[in-house]
């Protein structure tokens, strides 16, 4: 993968003090503060039920906060119009549990969709999403709808189409839960290398063994609605 | 029609359906059973549209037709009156109206084909010949200089005292205003037409896009704007009215068609009714056809995009 260049030194992310609440009850997330750098790779974890797709769904202004400011990519988002969303959201990539590929697309169409809605030419990005699509091992099914992909591979394509647009951010929640471990240390080394590339990887996950495997990796831990921010683990 | 004849037929409609021109590479998932349903409504409204304006302009036609050649002809009656010579009085009045500048032809009824025009009335009675039945002259006009009908009338009338002449205004009038009124009620069925297409393309839009709100959500996640994401959805509901438009457009064409060379074929049979009568549907009518579906087009447009802009904020 190439790497990146011109890019801002700032934080990527900056959560302070944020709250969020559902409704009229109690807060689902508390005083929630943490950064994200460039190039940086961060677990977040946390019990099922703590609040890590909320979280994530806040840094991709999926949710605003009841309180508190979050800044992306040095943008206070309270001020963000529709445009500025747009923007950043091009910036990130997203990797969803549940996949979210489109079923009327084949693979190779799911992959290129973030650069087809950039307005892109297909002449220009079809090089770049095949090569993609092998690297991630799905050149062969690069033809074949979702509906015929095992699990593994809906993953994987979901990854490739998260990281076709080079974003400075990538967002997994649960990348490997629907996968067996032999396939999850794979997925692993992928996120591995498009953070040596120089993408800044956030995954979402409650599986201990996985962040293990990740030397340095940070964790942003959430419990009892709080998040803690623990050092890199060596 | 022949086997080979409907295989053309079908196969026609089956490009027209499918109409590979206007399909694009497509973001919003086709719902194959509401997107056929929709463009055969549109197909079925355009039909009915177009028929209604080739129908109220076939009969608009007549009626103009009908007029000039009215306005083109007067009628002098002459009543017979005491002890005046009836024969006399027409051949005073015939003198008088061939001699009058811009009158074309002059016609005398005899008394045989006066009694003729009566008969529907009251039979073929023999006594028919002992009745006082008035004689008709008709007089055709030279309609690039008519003369002037006030001072024709009063001419005749000061030679024979009993003439009469109808010079048919108040029919051409009724004609006039039955053909405003012909064309007044096609546009509002045109109006009627055009909405309720409207509405069917903005219902099939606002379902679609409840129906495709996660692949909205994911458009927005990977990127995609508003305009993006109205784009896909607009043009797809606009080309489903499109295809619509021109399937009943194209069948209406056919129709009228049929009704034109059935039209030219049977005219010159109707009783007392001759071609040169009769408006037979020309040119015009495959031209208001055309706008019709034009509009149709236009109206599958501009309701997607609406519907489009309107929904998408909330969904967003």
């Amino acid at each position: 993968m190439q790497a990146f260049s011109n890019r801002p030194l700032g934080e990527l992310v900056r959560f302070e003090n944020v709250g969020l609440r559902y409704g009229v009850g109690a807060e689902t997330l508390t005083d929630v503060s943490f950064a994200i750098e460039p190039q940086s790779f961060q677990f977040l974890t946390g019990a099922s039920g703590t609040g890590k797709t909320t979280l994530l769904r806040l840094i991709m202004q999926a949710l605003k906060p009841t309180r508190g400011m979050i800044a992306l990519f040095g943008q206070d988002t309270s001020e963000l119009n529709k445009e500025g969303l747009t923007a950043l959201r091009r910036r990130m990539g997203i990797v969803f549990q549940d996949f979210r590929l489109l079923d009327h697309l084949t693979t190779y169409e799911n992959v290129a969709l973030p650069l087809k809605v950039q307005g892109r030419e297909e002449a220009t990005y079809r090089a770049e999403v095949t090569e993609l699509l092998s690297w991630v091992g799905l050149g062969a099914l690069m033809h074949a709808k979702p509906a015929v992909l095992s699990g593994g591979e809906k993953q994987r394509a979901s990854i490739a189409r998260a990281l076709v647009a080079q974003p400075e951010l990538l967002l997994a929640d649960e990348p490997t839960g629907n996968v067996d471990p032999s396939l999850a240390r794979r997925l692993l080394r992928l996120f591995v290398e498009m953070n040596r590339s120089g993408t800044a990887i956030l995954i979402a996950t409650h599986d201990l063994s996985l962040m293990d495997q990740i030397e340095g990796a940070r964790r942003l831990v959430l419990a009892d609605r709080r998040l803690e921010v623990e050092a890199s683990h060596d | 029609m022949t086997d080979r004849g409907d295989q053309h037929r079908t196969s026609l409609f089956a490009f027209l359906w499918s109409m590979p021109l206007l399909k694009r590479d497509p973001l919003v998932a086709a719902d194959k059973v509401t997107d056929r349903a929709l463009v055969s409504v549109v197909a079925i409204m355009t039909f009915l549209a177009a028929l209604t304006v080739g129908a109220a302009q076939f009969a608009a036609g007549t009626a103009a037709r009908w007029q000039v050649m009215m306005a083109s002809e007067v009628t002098v009656q002459i009543k017979p009156q005491g002890a005046r010579s009836i024969e006399g009085d027409i051949v005073k009045a015939t003198d008088i109206l061939r001699g009058t500048s811009g009158v074309a032809s002059v016609k005398v009824f005899s008394r045989e084909d006066s009694a003729k025009l009566l008969e529907p009335w009251l039979g073929p009675a023999a006594g028919i010949e002992s009745l006082p039945i008035p004689r008709l002259i008709a007089v055709r006009l030279d309609t690039t200089q008519p003369p002037d009908l006030g001072a024709l009338g009063r001419s005749v009338a000061e030679a024979v005292p009993s003439a009469s002449i109808d010079d048919h205004r108040s029919w051409t009038k009724r004609l006039g205003r039955i053909s405003d009124l012909l064309l007044a009620a096609s546009l509002f069925a045109l109006v009627l037409v055009l909405t309720a297409t409207g509405l069917a393309i903005v219902f099939a839009t606002r379902g679609a896009m409840a129906g495709n709100r996660e692949i909205i959500e994911v458009l927005h996640f990977i990127g995609a704007d508003d305009r993006y994401i109205a784009g896909q959805f607009q043009s797809h509901f606009a080309i489903l009215g499109v295809r619509g438009g021109l399937i009943g457009g194209i069948a209406a064409i056919i129709v009228l068609i049929t009704l034109n060379l059935t039209s030219r074929l049977t005219a010159g049979l109707l009783d007392g009714i001759s071609l040169s009568e009769v408006a037979v549907p020309g040119l015009e009518i495959f031209g208001a056809t055309l706008l019709v579906v034009a509009l149709v087009g236009l109206i599958a447009g501009i309701a997607s995009r609406m519907t489009v802009h309107r929904t998408i904020g909330r969904l967003a």
